[in-house]
């Protein structure tokens, strides 16, 4: 299974799709938005919550972009294939969620090591530690809507999905502008969105307070919801395959 | 008794109302190389896939060396390559082969798979950059790259001109060289003809004809013996062997069974003028037996 996560991580890094939206989209909203957007007196906590957003958006893309690798995969044969090795089909799922997480990665690190390089971002050790954990073990409820849309759709239906998914949640979510400028309607959609409970986590801790139950709780429910479709994608994938 | 490579037994399977294969047995000792033979939609890759445990049959029994499909592949017993698909972009030849040969316990070396399948020097080449001869050489090298026991091609040449046709076969016969049971399936009556010792026929999702492609042609009979005759040529359609005389211009044509028997009639009758034996191709044989299947 090793082997197989090494070959799946060695296509995600040449994959253009990943370096796009998962790396360089992120970083350079960052750049753009930290520094053209804000009076210059909130520069400091501007920088360190677009900074959360930014990773959090690259983290998205990322997970999501893995969803889509699965229906290619399953296009290309290349899901049948490895049906005809040794690998078991537990081991060939298992190793693409760990792909998945392993993914993302990148696009945290990367916009974290801007804000620090860039933006000179500081923030207490345990602080770095609990949002670059936050970031990474949230994007498992988004890397199972992805699997779960790779299985379910074919080939470009579920690019396109995965893709309006990761738009969709990020913006609506606040990850590009903040929920606090939206109008009262949708501001009260974005607070029940997974992409906002799972930034939410992030930035409380960023600004120095707990993360708050109310996040956490919804982000839960949607990693049952999003289990459970990728389970039901996965098991009618493996009836038709 | 030795158990054999493979062992379907009266295997069915429907998609919808449509009998894709119908009580199919077939048993193939260790060693033997056999071209499953048939028209597009004669069932010959749902047999294939149930075969190798990707296709649950409805019904009847599939084994590798004995057991469950699924489980021989899992050991490493088996190694296929699907009629299509199975290459995935941004990887090397050398990055793919290698994670291949990591799932198996004993696989083969690479540079021993790489001469086998004719891609020395190819090895760090992109996948998704190949011709389509290399591409199917590819998937070759993958189903052979764990050393299985078995292995199974579908339709392996479908995709390829001639010359590569050509190499693809070079490539197989050192295989079959060390012993390996090897089935693959085709259309191309010729291949079944030169690089199987044995020939399964199927239509309609069945076993229309089995033996070696010298035995198919004698048992539908097709060798054609002609003279040059004149007049009342009728009593030539009754000569031993005989079973059906076409008249075209001066030229009679009859169909035999027994081309030996025949001619000595037509010898001892004085009927030898310009005389013509013409054994029968597989694609001849091939037309009968499933024509023959048609209402």
């Amino acid at each position: 299974m090793f082997g197989y996560i090494r070959l799946e991580l060695l296509r995600t890094i040449r994959d253009g799709g990943f370096i796009i939206f998962g790396i360089a989209s992120p970083v350079v909203m960052y750049l753009v938005l930290s520094n053209l957007a804000l009076a210059p007196g909130d520069r400091h906590t501007g920088a360190i919550v677009t900074m959360v957003s930014m990773a959090a958006y690259g983290a998205l893309g990322g997970a999501f972009n893995n969803g889509s690798g699965i229906a290619e995969d399953r296009a290309a044969g290349w899901l049948r294939q490895l049906r005809l090795t040794p690998l078991a089909p537990a081991q060939v799922v298992t190793g693409k969620v760990i792909t998945g997480v392993l993914g993302v990665v990148p696009s945290i690190a990367a916009v974290l090591l801007t804000g620090v390089l860039v933006n000179h971002v500081t923030l207490s050790p345990w602080q770095w530690l609990s949002i670059v954990g936050l970031l990474w073990a949230g994007t498992i409820p988004f890397s199972l809507l992805g699997l779960g849309n790779g299985y379910a759709l074919t080939g470009q239906t579920a690019g396109m999905a995965n893709i309006a998914a990761f738009l969709g949640l990020s913006i609506v979510g606040g990850l590009w502008v903040p929920t606090a400028g939206f109008p009262g309607w949708l501001r009260a959609i974005a607070e029940w969105t997974p992409s906002n409970s799972y930034a939410a986590l992030s930035w409380d801790v960023a600004s120095g307070t707990a993360p708050g139950a109310r996040a956490v709780v919804i982000l839960c429910g949607w990693l049952v919801v999003f289990g459970l479709w990728a389970l039901y994608a996965y098991r009618r994938a493996g009836r038709t395959a | 008794m030795e158990i054999d490579a493979v062992s379907l037994t009266a295997v069915t399977k429907s998609f919808g109302a449509v009998r894709a294969v119908d009580g199919l047995t077939l048993a193939i000792p260790r060693g033997q190389t056999v071209a499953l033979l048939g028209p597009n939609g004669a069932g010959k890759s749902t047999t294939i896939g149930m075969l190798l445990g990707l296709i649950p049959p409805d019904s009847g029994k599939t084994a590798i060396f004995g057991i469950d499909p699924g489980q021989a592949v899992r050991q490493g017993l088996a190694g296929a390559m699907p009629q299509e698909g199975g290459l995935i972009p941004r990887v090397t030849i050398r990055e793919l082969l290698t994670f291949i040969a990591g799932t198996y316990r004993a696989p083969l070396p690479l540079e021993q798979v790489l001469a086998l399948a004719l891609m020395t020097g190819l090895e760090d080449r992109r996948v998704d950059k190949l011709s389509g001869g290399q591409a199917q050489r590819v998937r070759f090298a993958m189903a052979l790259v764990g050393d299985p026991d078995l292995i199974v091609l579908d339709e392996p040449t479908a995709a390829l001109d001639v010359e590569a046709r050509r190499e693809f076969w070079n490539g197989m016969r050192t295989l079959t060289g060390r012993g390996k049971t090897v089935l693959f399936s085709t259309h191309y009556l010729d291949e079944a003809d030169e690089q199987a010792d044995r020939v399964v026929v199927i239509d309609r999702g069945h076993v229309v004809a089995d033996g070696t492609s010298a035995e198919i042609k004698k048992i539908v009979a097709l060798t054609t013996v002609s003279v040059t005759a004149v007049g009342e040529v009728a009593w030539l359609g009754d000569l031993p062997g005989v079973s059906r005389l076409e008249v075209r211009g001066d030229r009679v044509h009859l169909r035999s069974a027994d081309p030996d028997a025949t001619v000595m009639a037509l010898a001892q009758a004085g009927a030898v003028r310009n005389l013509e034996v013409t054994p029968a191709d597989l694609e001849d044989a091939f037309v009968a037996l499933t024509a023959k299947e048609t209402v």
